[in-house]
């Protein structure tokens, strides 16, 4: 155990000097929630921009443009009627515009005696970009009311809305388990696939062969460091989230027991993956070709009931899948139940990804 | 046989179609300084390899301070330290942190009394606080001589402790070296200096193509191999070759001198006299006594340079 201490002792002391790790351990998943709190959890303040261009200009298509302007997710902005609307929207990289047709307000009088008057709004934009939807939803919303009134029709079906989660959550609260997530998965991952290039091309593991040091002891004390630092982030996403976010989700105990399991698996895995590692440049190329698509697969930022099937059926079976899934269910649903299925399978991919390189790795050589 | 640190028999290492050591026997006694002098790719590092427990041999025995290298490797370790070839430090640890580190991994609690110690044997006590990174190469080696004599080894493996240093370093480094032997350390030296093997070893085995073609003290293989003495007749030129051709005497011309060969050394005293007889202008007389270089050159046919066969 002396062994092991002093060799967790040693690797933390140089990976805290060398400020990059530490950045990364550290500093980068506050920043993250920093960024993502601030841009997402004032949705309300921030108001999305519609171009508008009103071919008609009457009453009825100011009516229509005030309408949007009233929910208030829209922020008005004039196209001049004389520009061309798609040159004028490629000139200025607008995101969505809306163009009002002339006749706009004649077809509406029409429309209440003559059922087959249609007139067509046409919308335009970057249908990639998140406004694009937004702005999509809010004119298509305001149309059906406008079509109500024309048919003298009202709403009988209102939703309320209630949110699922214990208490009152806020974005953050939601955000947080995939920081902890990507976090968990990222840092021990890379770094150990480095480690690994970095201790076989300079000959470390020859080294430290020459000692008492077992492999398994070496691969226990990185996990154990990792584990602290692991500790040490999580702590500062905490704070950070906490006293700028007023977040309320809470570290439960399984929600610790997550974070251990998942951090002896990564740093496990970074390990399975150096046995394969000749040097640097490969290690970071294989780090990042795992690491990034099980990032985005496994719902750290997105929800993976949004993603195409054949995708979902890949995302069930990712290890950060059970990690990111588990840390929902106990932190933010209060789930134990499910969070419990998934720290199993945490723990049995821990497991098996400990023993591998522990077991299959002598220090010698061929 | 108590005595004996390391034996080898028939030792051999087949990595696919090369014979990286090729049934090679030798042994090693306490207290000495063995060298395996040799060209790069002899074999040297393989062999050694072996003897710290880092491979197994494909055939043959390896025994370590009485223990078989393919079972005991694991107690081998704990006795022996190991220098290993192109030694790195860690980068972000300071010299006392390093060797605090390595002896807790041979189950060694240090005080810093201990350590500072050690590190003033190596000559790194003005540097013991500076991050490893920052030190020069000599620096970086000692401080690798450092680790692996906290373990309290018997028995130090240097793989190449020189290579790649300047002169004063080597130098540095050769007195450390002596310095283990005086304290009561085996050590095994591999390297291809020659003047390396011939000032330090007290046994020498040149290696080449995974075999030992030759074996024994730096003076016997002289003896053996070195074709003995020379005596050179300096600035006697052409004028002297000629009077001494003219009385049955075999010389060479090296430049404006004449180098005469003695084989035997118990012939030296008549040549000189009979020399001293032939009347030639000279500058001076003295004798050239040969090295491990020439017996370099005649067993193995080749020069060697920096670790390269030329010519």
């Amino acid at each position: 155990m002396s062994r092991v201490l002093a060799d967790v002792r040693a690797f933390g002391s140089q990976y805290l000097r060398s400020r990059v790790g530490a950045f990364f351990a550290l500093a980068f998943p506050v920043i993250l929630i920093l960024l993502f709190g601030s841009i997402f959890s004032q949705t309300g303040s921030s108001q999305v921009p519609l171009y508008v261009q009103d071919l008609d200009e009457t009453g009825m298509s100011r009516e229509f443009v005030a309408a949007l302007n009233n929910t208030t997710v829209i922020a008005y902005r004039g196209i001049p009627t004389d520009a061309d609307f798609l040159g004028y929207i490629a000139d200025h990289s607008i995101n969505v515009a809306l163009r009002i047709p002339e006749g706009f307000e004649d077809a509406i009088l029409l429309a209440q005696t003559d059922p087959n008057v249609r007139v067509n709004l046409t919308l335009a934009g970057d249908e990639t970009q998140s406004t694009y939807g937004i702005a999509a939803t809010v004119v298509a919303r305001v149309a059906t009311e406008f079509n109500f009134v024309i048919a003298g029709a009202r709403e009988v079906i209102g939703v309320d809305r209630e949110s699922v989660a214990q208490e009152a959550f806020a974005y953050i609260d939601f955000f947080m388990p995939g920081v902890i997530g990507f976090t968990v998965m990222t840092t021990p991952l890379f770094g150990m696939t480095s480690i690994s290039a970095e201790y076989r091309t300079r000959r470390f593991f020859k080294l430290l062969a020459s000692t008492k040091l077992t492999k398994a002891q070496w691969l226990a004390a990185k996990i154990i460091f990792y584990v602290v630092l692991m500790f040490a982030s999580v702590a500062l996403m905490f704070v950070t989230g906490i006293a700028i976010f007023g977040m309320k989700a809470t570290l439960t105990p399984m929600a610790v027991l997550f974070i251990i399991a998942a951090t002896v698996e990564f740093t496990s895995l970074g390990m399975v993956l150096g046995i394969f590692v000749k040097d640097a440049e490969t290690a970071a190329a294989i780090a990042n070709a795992i690491g990034f698509p099980m990032m985005f697969l496994a719902g750290t930022f997105f929800p993976i009931d949004a993603m195409p099937p054949f995708l979902q059926s890949i995302a069930r079976v990712l290890p950060l899948t059970f990690v990111n899934e588990g840390l929902r269910a106990t932190m933010v649903f209060g789930n134990e139940a499910a969070a419990l299925t998934n720290l199993l399978v945490t723990a049995v991919f821990a497991a098996v990804l400990f023993v591998v390189p522990a077991r299959a790795l002598s220090w010698k050589s061929k | 046989m108590a005595d004996r640190v390391i034996e080898v028999r028939g030792l051999t290492k087949i990595y696919e179609d090369i014979r990286a050591v090729d049934g090679i026997d030798f042994e090693v006694e306490r207290g000495q300084i063995f060298s395996l002098l040799g060209p790069n790719g002899a074999g040297k590092t393989t062999t050694v390899e072996i003897l710290e427990g880092l491979r197994d041999p494909t055939a043959g025995e390896a025994r370590v301070l009485g223990e078989d290298v393919r079972t005991a490797y694991r107690r081998i370790r704990e006795r022996v330290g190991v220098l290993p070839q192109d030694f790195e430090p860690f980068d972000r640890l300071r010299p006392r942190e390093a060797v605090s580190y390595w002896a807790r991994l041979f189950d060694r609690s240090t005080d810093r009394a201990e350590i500072s110690e050690i590190l003033e044997t190596v000559g790194l006590t003005s540097r013991a606080d500076t991050y490893a990174m920052n030190l020069s190469g000599g620096e970086k080696r000692r401080l690798g001589i450092a680790m692996a004599l906290i373990g309290q080894a018997e028995l130090v493996f240097l793989d190449e402790p020189t290579t790649g240093l300047d002169p004063g370093a080597r130098r540095e480094m050769w007195a450390l070296i002596r310095d283990l032997q005086r304290k009561a350390r085996t050590v095994v030296l591999t390297t291809h200096y020659l003047d390396e093997a011939e000032q330090l070893a007290d046994d020498v085995a040149i290696m080449n193509h995974g075999k030992i073609v030759v074996r024994g003290s730096p003076g016997e293989l002289i003896r053996a191999h070195g074709g003995a003495t020379t005596i050179v007749l300096a600035g006697a030129g052409r004028p002297g070759y000629e009077a001494l051709a003219a009385r049955g005497i075999h010389a060479d011309l090296r430049n404006s001198d004449v180098l005469v060969h003695v084989v035997r050394s118990n012939e030296v005293r008549p040549m000189l006299a009979t020399l001293a007889s032939i009347d030639v202008e000279i500058d001076h007389i003295y004798t050239e006594r040969a090295t491990l270089e020439d017996v370099f050159l005649k067993v193995v046919g080749a020069r060697m340079l920096e670790g390269v066969l030329a010519g």
